[in-house]
């Protein structure tokens, strides 16, 4: 595990926001380590932005308080707290070249010349951007205005690291080449950083620790791992990855954060997301990813006691990578979505792969040990 | 709230604090008091003798007449130049689209002036080539006279809002059957709606105020605004001028309201709805009348011509209607009285230069400073453009003759009556382009550790850079021309040409007051030119100078 462990350099208790009859932010608290990597993740008007913007002092909240390194910063203005902010549009400053740009932060702090000059020079050689010291941001990529307006905050040494969908304005390539590159500099600097993003592959990716929002509330919060397999709720469940829904009704708990359910009439162990327990006897619901689903010819299928049910084919589609199918489950209301990989050695062959199962095909459909969890 | 915020701008953005003092002091000082000022300034008996006065009912109801007949013809006048320059793309419309722009930068009394010289008692036009003895004095002199002064300011707002207008809409309309006449009559006007009721409130506030062409061309045709004029300097008498000064103030405060009320009640509904504008061309009119409006916009364009052309003619003819013989004389003396066209450039310039500070101030702290009491702020700085002009100097006259503002007579109040004249035209301009940038990038100068006055002046101000010209070249040029506020505050130290002018014009010493004209006009696009040399190099040091790192 990452630097999660170490003292809580960013504390935010209890934030409460609201714009006129909307609430932006509702009782929000989080615990950000030193040095480590925060993503707050959530669909737009989650109120991830609103968060940021409150750590930067663009939004008062209405409540709660925002602890930096043991400094309380409500009530002060955004330009002596001392994090630095990465905007999603990078704001880079048009009637200024890229030096400019950099200096203009050690400028406002009344920096001597010489010693700006020296800081915005290493700045720019750590981001690659030596050479485009004197262009002017229209002349730059966005990769380029990108990295600028990073290098405009690190030049700092700021506190604290904010970043608000930095990556978003980029092509898919370009954006994955900047998320390791950003990854590694993070690391490399040591420096706290809260990331707000609504691509939860990015946020999986980059983080120590990620933070799900939605309607204002922190739904979960822990490692990006926790978070995809051990979802709390459906909402996260679903953000973070494709969820297939699997009604359950708990028979009796066991000791190693499990619970015997059963599910379409069958027995089957559901992993526990939390501390909590479900009452024997209650209905609930069950998650899978696609990737934990099994599927066979209807017959002959699963080991005998296993949990299996019947399928069938509903739909299916080619994504490159996969073949996507949806399957009606038997007892099930919704339906599942599996991805399964295709037959290289047919397309070899035959120039073309059929899906192994056409629509209306019956199937059999089972799970990975461990692949279904309770959601509260 | 309101305390708490002052308390934390004082703590932690001291030079904000000082700017928004700054700024709600002068417009406390200049606006809210001079006009409390003036209205408590005429007794009820000036009120009775005001209500009561026959002379006085006539002109207020003539300034009702002249308001109608003058709003209406310039807005319609206006309208059809603009149509024609935006939309029907008439033979010429690149040049036919300065012509009106070039008649903004000359002061609007020249057009009575080179009505005089045209179509006077001894008019080029009707005395000398059609040997007519009418006389352009009266009502219809001076509707002709305000029609060209003001159609510009309609041409200017109606360009803008048919240019906003999506010719991809009009391009539906005719997809969907709609004939040429229908798709300007229920989509092209009715989306240009709010550019027609904001240039209607410009011109009637223009119009209630113009002192010139009253003067110059009304003759016996006395409006309120020179019946305040000749109260005050006349007899003195400070009541009775403030009274009639405050009678112009209810049209011009309920056009302001029901501007204002339209505006909200139509934002909504006149708000383009979806993406991005098409590219599309708009839809050709109907060829009588391309040919109309290019007649329209071609006698518009003789007229203003012949107007400057006489003018400068008038200049150099040794006594206009009797003699023509050419001559220096008026030249010369214009060379010998350079003292009141120094001050009209002098004191232009430096209102121009007030009133664009400020204006960038009273924008920022509005838009984007979240100050306490913007609103208030907002109001104030609009203000002057709900107050005729002539009461601004009535009311200036008043506050400012007794300690402990004794100003009356200085270069100061006349700069500052110029300025605050001007104010709410450059704070729309420069609300306007604020607006246009990304928040983001003043936020990102605070994040930086810009203090809110340094992302102002770092990052605002040179963003908005063109805006600052426009609000400056503005206040010049009209401050240049203006005659209703500074009329009552010149002295006998700090003449202004536009006022000699005036003077000049009604002793009929028509070769001076032209000459005078001439060398003003000719002298204020000197002025224009040199600023555009200066700035253009200068906005470009400036890139350059902050390219340092």
């Amino acid at each position: 595990m990452p630097a999660v462990e170490g003292a809580a350099h960013v504390e935010l208790t209890g934030l409460h926001k609201a714009f006129g009859a909307t609430t932006a932010v509702a009782d929000f608290s989080l615990s950000v380590p030193r040095g480590s990597f925060t993503t707050l993740l959530g669909p737009s008007g989650c109120g991830k932005t609103t968060v940021l913007r409150i750590v930067a002092g663009f939004v008062e909240p209405d409540a709660g308080s925002v602890v930096i390194a043991g400094v309380d910063q409500v009530g002060r203005p955004p330009n002596l707290r001392g994090v630095g902010l990465v905007f999603q549009d990078y704001a880079l400053f048009p009637h200024m070249n890229v030096r400019a740009n950099v200096g203009y932060g050690l400028r406002m702090r009344r920096m001597g010349k010489a010693e700006r000059v020296e800081r915005v020079q290493r700045a720019l050689e750590l981001l690659g951007l030596d050479a485009l010291g004197r262009r002017f941001p229209h002349e730059l990529s966005g990769g380029q205005q990108q990295r600028v307006a990073l290098g405009r905050v690190i030049v700092l040494e700021p506190e604290v690291l904010l970043m608000d969908e930095p990556l978003s304005n980029l092509d898919a390539k370009l954006r994955l080449r900047l998320r390791a590159e950003l990854k590694e500099l993070q690391r490399q600097l040591g420096i706290t950083t809260i990331y707000v993003t609504h691509d939860q592959e990015e946020a999986l990716s980059l983080s120590d620790q990620v933070v799900v929002m939605d309607h204002g509330r922190g739904q979960q919060v822990g490692a990006p791992e926790a978070v995809y397999q051990r979802p709390t709720n459906r909402f996260v469940a679903e953000f973070v990855g494709q969820a297939n829904l699997l009604p359950v009704q708990a028979v009796s708990t066991t000791t190693n954060g499990s619970v015997t359910a059963t599910a379409v009439g069958q027995p089957l162990v559901v992993c526990l997301p939390d501390e909590r327990q479900p009452a024997t006897g209650s209905a609930g619901l069950a998650m899978v990813r696609p990737e934990h689903v099994l599927v066979g010819p209807a017959d002959t299928f699963a080991a005998p006691g296993a949990w299996q049910v019947k399928a069938k084919v509903v739909s299916s589609g080619f994504y490159g990578a996969f073949q996507r199918y949806w399957l009606a489950l038997e007892g099930v209301p919704e339906p599942w979505l599996v991805d399964l990989p295709l037959d290289l050695a047919e397309y070899v062959a035959s120039g073309s792969t059929a899906p192994t199962w056409q629509p209306g095909a019956a199937v059999a459909v089972g799970l990975r040990p461990g692949g279904a969890c309770w959601l509260w | 709230m309101g305390l708490r915020s002052f308390g934390r701008l004082w703590r932690f953005d001291r030079g904000l604090l000082l700017a928004y003092g700054l700024v709600a002091l002068f417009l406390l000082t200049f606006v809210v008091g001079p006009l409390v000022r003036v209205a408590l300034e005429p007794t009820l008996a000036d009120w009775r003798l005001v209500m009561t006065t026959p002379r006085w009912q006539r002109a207020a109801l003539n300034t009702l007449i002249t308001l109608s007949l003058s709003t209406v013809s310039s807005l319609l006048l206006g309208t059809v130049y603009a149509y024609a320059v935006t939309r029907a793309r008439v033979p010429g419309a690149r040049f036919f689209g300065v012509v009106p722009l070039f008649l903004l930068l000359t002061p609007p009394f020249v057009a009575g002036l080179a009505f005089i010289l045209l179509l006077g008692r001894r008019g080029l036009l009707t005395y000398q080539l059609l040997g007519l003895e009418t006389s352009i004095y009266g009502l219809h002199g001076l509707w002709l006279a305000q029609t060209l002064s003001f159609f510009p300011v309609a041409y200017l707002v109606l360009r803008s809002a048919f240019l906003a207008v999506d010719p991809g809409l009009e391009q539906a309309a005719r997809g969907l059957g709609a004939g040429r006449g229908q798709v300007l009559r229920t989509v092209t006007l009715p989306l240009v709606t709010p550019g027609l009721l904001a240039a209607a409130l410009f011109i009637s506030i223009g119009v209630l105020g113009d002192f010139g062409n009253p003067m110059l061309v009304g003759g016996r045709f006395q409006v309120l605004a020179t019946a305040v004029y000749t109260q005050l300097t006349g007899w003195a008498s400070f009541g009775t001028s403030a009274a009639l000064g405050l009678v112009l103030l209810v049209p011009a405060v309920v056009l302001f309201g029901a501007q204002q009320w339209v505006q909200a009640a139509t934002r909504q509904r006149f708000a383009t709805v979806g993406g991005r504008s098409s590219s599309l061309p708009a839809p050709t009119v109907a060829p009588w009348l391309r040919w109309a409006l290019f007649t329209v916009c071609l006698l518009v364009t003789l007229f203003v011509a012949a107007s400057q052309g006489v003018v400068l003619m008038g200049a150099l003819t040794k006594l206009w209607g009797v003699d023509f013989t050419p001559t220096f004389e008026h030249a010369k003396y214009v060379l010998g009285h350079v003292g009141g066209l120094g001050n009209s450039l002098r004191f232009a310039a430096t209102a121009a230069l007030v009133c664009t500070v400020l204006s960038l101030l009273a924008a920022y702290l509005v838009q984007r400073a979240k100050v306490p009491l913007r609103r208030g702020l907002d109001l104030a700085t609009l203000l002057p453009a709900a107050i005729p002009g002539t009461l601004m100097g009535v009311a200036f006259v008043l506050a400012f003759n007794t300690p402990p503002f004794q100003l009356t007579g200085t270069a100061a109040i006349i700069v500052i009556g110029m300025a605050v004249s001007y104010l709410p035209v450059g704070y729309r301009i420069c609300a306007a382009a604020i607006d246009q940038l990304r928040p983001s990038l003043d936020e990102s100068a605070a994040n930086l550790g810009a203090s809110r006055l340094r992302a102002l002046t770092s990052i605002v101000a040179p963003l908005v850079r063109q805006a600052l010209v426009a609000t400056f070249v503005f206040c010049f040029v009209q401050s240049v021309g203006t005659l209703s506020t500074v009329i009552f505050l010149v002295s006998f130290d700090t003449p202004l040409a536009s006022v000699t002018i005036l003077n000049l014009a009604d002793q009929g010493r028509w070769g001076r007051a032209a000459a005078l004209a001439s060398a003003l006009i000719i002298v204020t696009m000197l002025s224009l030119a040199l600023l555009y040399l200066i700035t253009g190099r200068s906005l470009k040091q400036l890139e350059f100078s902050r390219a340092g790192g």
